[in-house]
C-alpha cells in the first residue's frame, strides 16, 4: 500500500507570502502478519510558488482579498484545484500575525485553501517549523549532533534548536532585515522599527529618518543586531539589550551549540556574496547577512547548508505540520475534519494514582478552558502506559468518563490523544462506558502539550490512519 | 621397552612437536617445570581480562548464607555496552535501541565475555522452558476456558508427530460440542503451541480486550477452548464441529532468544480441515516489548468483524 496525500503550505509573513505544494508518501511498514504499522514515508515539495509582497492596505490590515487572488492564481498555475488538497497549513509569521485582522484572515485563508488545510500562528511554531523547512533536524539526527536554526527573516529572528532529530527549545528575536528600510533609490532611510531605535539610541549612534545611508552609516546598528544573535545562542553572555529584542523567550542555553544553519530571506546572503546594489531590496537584508556571515557565528560554529532559505517556512507548513495517528485508533464519528481544538494535557501524576484522581484532575483543568462560564471543545491528552493491562486500561477510561461528564453534555464527540500505544483499546472502553451512544475519538502516537491544538482530518489509507496537525495559534 | 628407551621416545616427540621454538627457548626437554612456571603469569592474567572475573571472584570466597545471585536475565540488553572506552558511545546505544540484537558484547581474547555467554544460556533455557512447560490448571481454572487435548500423549510426541497435533479423539470431540454454540459467530480458542509461557502472559489482557471489542459489534464471546498439545490446523476442526463463521486461535509462538512471551492470533472465516494455508489471517508479535496484549485484542476485534462482514480471512480479505 502506497498511498500520497497532497498538501499544501502558505506562509504569510512580515515582508512576503509565499506558497508550496508537497506529496506526502504513506506506507504500511508493517509485515502482512502484524499489526499495521502507517507512517509519513517521503515527503517532496512538487509546486514552489512565486515570492509575493504580503499585501497591506492602508489602515496597516492585511489585504485578504489580494492573498486569496493570489492563492487561486497559484493553484491555477499548479493545475491543480482545491478540491484536491488533502492537507495542509496557512502560517502567519512575524510583524503579520501582530496586525489587528490577522486572526480573521487566517482561518478564512485556511478555509479557502482547502478542506483541512490548519490555522497556525505563534512564534515557537514558527521556529520548528522554519527549521524543519531548513533540514535542521534531519541534520541533527543524521550527524547526531545538535544544531540551531536561525531563521532571519524580515522582522524576527526565530530560533530552534534540535539534537539527534529531537526539538529541544525554541526562541525568537526582534531582528530582521526589514527593521530598517532604505529608498531603493536615493538611499534615505524610510523606517526604523521602534526596537531598533531604542537600540541605536542608547549606543548613541546617529539614525534617523530621512538621512542619507550608507553601508558604512548603518555599520554599527547591524553589528549591534549581529552581537545579540550571538547572545542568542551562546556565543557570548547575554548584554544589556538582550531581554528587551527577546520577541517572547530565547534559547535556555544550558549547552553548547556544535553547529548552526540558517534559514529566511537574510540566509541568502550569509550562503553567498549578493550581486548588485546593497540596497537593492530596499532593505538592511544583505548588510545583515554580509555581517553574519563575517561574525563568530559562522566562525566559531560549524554552519549546515539548509535545505531551504527563504522558503524554509512556507516547506516546512507545507511538508512537516501534518502528522499521522498510530494506526490502531478508535472513533466512532464520521464529521471530519474537526478544526482548532485545544488541548488539556494532564500533568504525570494525575496519571499516576486511581481512576478518582484522574477524574478529579480533569474536572478540575476543564475549569481553564472555561469562557465566560462556558466550556469549549477540548480534547484530553494524556501519556498513557507502555503495554498496560486491561485493568489498567479500565481506570484510565473509568478516570476519562468521569471527569469528562461536564463535556460529555455537548453535542460534540469525546476527544482522546494518548502518546503509547493504547488507543484501540481505551478508545474502544470509552465506548463501552458511554453506552454506545457518545461519539469517541481516540487516537495514539502523537505528542502534544498544554497550548497546542489539535486538528484531525478525514481518515486515509482504509480508515486506518488520520492526519493531525498539532499547532499553537498565538497572536500578539 | 624399559623406562629409559620410553623416556627418551617421549622426549623427541616432545621435541618434534614444539620444533625449533623449544630449542631456543629450552623448555621442551623438562615440560613439567615449563607448566609450573608458566601457570601463575596465567593466572595473574586472567583478572585483568575482564572486570566480570574479577568482580565475581571474591564472591565465591564467601560462605553460603542463602543469598542468591542476580538473576542476569533482567539487566535489559539494549542498554548494555560492554565494548569498553568506545569511539562513538552514543551512537552505538543509538544503533542498539533499534535492535534487539546482542551487539556491543565484546570480547575475551577471541571468545564471548563470561557475562554474554552466561545471558545467550540463560535465554535459551527460557525458550526451552516455554516449549517443554505446561499453561497450569490453575491459570485455565481462572481464564474459565474449557480444557481439552489433541491427540498427542506428551510434549515429545507433540513435537515429534505435528500431525496428531491437529488431530481430536471421538471423545474429545463430543466434548467440544457439548461446550460450545453451534454456529456462533466468532469461536475463540487458546492453545499452549510452542511457549505456554506466552499464554500464561498474554491472556488476561487479550482475552477481556477481544470480548469488549466484539460486545461493541454486537458479538458475544461463547465458552473458549483451551487445547493441551496444540498445532495451529486443529482449529479447522474445531471450525468443522462448531461451524463457527469466525475461529480465532491465541497460540504460544516458536520462542526466540529475544523473548519466550510472544503470542499469535490465527483467526480464519469458516476453516475446515484440508484448507489452504493462506486463509489465515495472522497477528503475530503480541508481548509486552510488541505489539500490547490489549491493544492487539482491541485490533483483533476489528479484524473479526471484517471477516464476518465480508465473508473472507488471509490472502481473501484484502484490508
Amino acid at each position: 500500500m502506497n498511498e500520497q496525500l497532497l498538501s499544501v503550505g502558505i506562509d504569510m509573513g512580515t515582508s512576503t507570502t509565499q506558497l508550496v505544494l508537497s506529496k506526502l508518501h504513506i506506507q504500511n511498514l508493517a509485515s502482512s502478519f502484524s499489526v499495521p504499522r502507517l507512517v509519513i514515508t517521503d515527503k517532496e515539495v512538487v509546486y514552489r510558488s512565486d515570492i509575493c509582497f504580503t499585501p497591506v492596505l492602508a489602515d496597516n490590515r492585511i489585504d485578504a482579498g489580494q492573498i486569496q487572488t493570489f492563492v487561486q492564481e497559484q493553484y491555477r498555475k499548479a493545475g491543480i484545484r482545491k478540491e484536491e488538497i488533502q492537507t495542509g497549513a496557512v502560517i502567519i509569521t512575524g510583524e503579520t500575525a501582530r496586525k489587528e485582522n490577522a486572526n480573521e484572515v487566517l482561518l478564512s485563508l485556511s478555509g479557502f485553501a482547502g478542506d483541512f488545510v490548519v490555522a497556525t500562528a505563534g512564534p515557537d511554531l514558527e521556529s520548528i517549523i522554519a527549521a524543519k523547512g531548513a533540514g535542521a533536524h534531519t541534520y541533527s539526527k543524521e550527524h547526531s549532533t545538535s544544531i540551531v536554526n536561525i531563521d532571519i527573516g524580515g522582522g524576527t529572528s526565530n530560533l530552534a534548536l534540535f539534537a539527534d532529530g529531537e526539538l529541544l527549545d525554541t526562541g525568537c528575536l526582534d531582528i530582521g532585515g526589514r527593521l530598517i528600510k532604505v529608498d531603493r533609490g536615493t538611499h534615505e532611510i524610510t523606517y526604523i522599527a521602534p526596537k531598533i531605535k531604542q537600540l541605536a539610541e542608547r549606543r548613541g549612534f546617529q539614525l534617523a529618518l530621512g538621512q542619507q545611508a550608507t553601508p558604512a552609516d548603518l555599520e554599527p546598528i547591524i553589528g549591534e543586531m549581529v552581537k545579540l544573535l550571538e547572545e542568542s545562542v551562546g556565543l557570548r553572555p547575554p548584554g544589556d539589550f538582550y531581554d528587551t529584542i527577546v520577541t517572547n523567550k530565547g534559547l535556555k542555553l544550558d549547552r553548547t551549540i556544535p553547529c548552526i544553519s540558517f534559514s529566511g530571506g537574510v540566509a541568502d546572503y550569509i550562503y553567498q556574496e549578493a550581486a548588485g546594489d546593497v540596497f537593492q531590496y530596499g532593505d538592511i537584508g544583505i548588510l545583515l547577512g554580509r555581517a553574519i556571515a563575517a561574525s563568530s557565528l559562522t566562525q566559531r560554529m560549524t554552519v549546515a547548508l539548509s535545505a531551504e532559505t527563504i522558503r524554509a517556512t512556507v516547506v516546512g507548513a507545507g511538508s512537516h505540520t501534518t502528522e499521522i495517528s498510530g494506526s490502531t485508533i478508535t472513533y466512532t464519528e464520521e464529521s471530519f475534519p474537526i478544526k482548532n481544538i485545544p488541548i488539556l494535557k494532564l500533568a504525570a501524576a494525575d496519571e499516576s494514582g486511581s481512576d478518582e484522581v484522574l477524574a478529579r484532575a480533569i474536572a478540575d483543568k476543564l475549569n481553564w478552558f472555561k469562557l465566560n462560564n462556558d466550556l469549549q471543545r477540548v480534547a484530553i491528552a494524556l501519556e498513557g502506559k507502555k503495554s498496560p493491562s486491561f485493568q489498567e486500561v479500565q481506570k484510565y477510561a473509568q478516570g476519562l468518563y468521569k471527569g469528562m461528564s461536564e463535556l460529555l453534555e455537548r453535542e460534540y464527540p469525546l476527544i482522546v490523544i494518548v502518546h503509547h500505544d493504547m488507543a484501540k483499546v481505551l478508545g474502544q472502553t470509552l465506548y463501552a462506558l458511554l453506552g454506545y451512544k457518545k461519539d469517541v475519538v481516540c487516537i495514539d502516537s502523537v505528542q502534544v502539550d498544554n497550548g497546542d491544538y489539535i486538528d484531525i482530518g478525514k481518515p486515509i489509507a482504509e480508515g486506518k490512519v488520520l492526519p493531525v496537525v498539532i499547532k499553537t495559534l498565538v497572536f500578539n | 621397552m624399559n623406562e629409559k628407551d620410553l623416556k627418551s621416545m617421549i622426549e623427541s616427540i616432545l621435541n618434534e612437536m614444539v620444533g625449533n621454538k623449544a630449542e631456543q627457548e629450552t623448555v621442551a626437554a623438562k615440560p613439567a617445570q615449563t607448566e609450573a612456571t608458566e601457570a601463575p603469569v596465567v593466572q595473574a592474567k586472567a583478572p585483568n581480562v575482564g572486570g566480570l572475573v574479577q568482580a565475581s571472584m571474591p564472591v565465591e570466597e564467601q560462605a553460603d548464607d542463602g543469598e542468591c545471585l542476580d538473576d542476569i536475565t533482567e539487566i535489559d540488553l539494549r542498554k548494555l555496552l560492554l565494548v569498553p572506552d568506545p569511539e562513538d558511545r552514543e551512537g552505538y546505544m543509538k544503533m542498539k535501541e533499534k535492535t534487539p540484537a546482542r551487539l556491543g558484547v565484546w570480547r575475551a581474547g577471541p571468545r564471548y565475555k563470561t557475562i554474554t555467554s552466561l545471558r545467550f544460556r540463560a535465554d535459551h533455557a527460557a525458550a526451552q522452558d516455554a516449549v517443554f512447560s505446561y499453561v497450569s490448571e490453575e491459570f485455565v481454572k481462572e481464564m474459565n476456558l474449557v480444557p481439552i487435548a489433541t491427540m498427542c500423549r506428551d510434549k515429545d510426541e507433540y513435537i515429534t508427530r505435528p500431525d496428531l497435533g491437529r488431530q481430536f479423539s471421538k471423545e474429545t470431540i463430543e466434548s467440544i460440542k457439548q461446550h460450545t454454540t453451534k454456529q456462533a459467530k466468532v469461536q475463540i480458542m487458546v492453545g499452549d503451541g510452542l511457549s505456554s509461557a506466552a499464554i500464561e502472559a498474554n491472556l488476561r489482557d487479550i482475552v477481556p480486550a477481544i470480548a469488549q471489542g466484539l460486545k461493541m459489534y454486537g458479538f458475544e464471546v461463547g465458552n473458549i477452548l483451551f487445547v493441551k498439545h496444540c498445532r495451529v490446523p486443529s482449529m479447522d476442526v474445531i471450525g468443522d464441529v462448531t461451524e463457527a463463521d469466525v475461529v480465532c486461535l491465541l497460540v504460544g509462538e516458536r520462542p526466540g532468544l529475544v523473548t519466550a512471551e510472544s503470542m499469535s492470533a490465527y483467526i480464519a472465516y469458516k476453516p475446515t480441515v484440508g484448507m489452504p494455508e493462506a486463509r489465515r489471517t495472522v497477528i503475530s508479535n503480541i508481548h509486552s516489548g510488541g505489539t500490547p496484549a490489549v491493544e492487539a485484542g482491541a485490533h483483533i476485534a476489528e479484524l473479526i468483524k471484517t471477516m464476518i462482514d465480508r465473508k473472507a480471512s488471509g490472502i481473501d480479505l484484502k484490508l
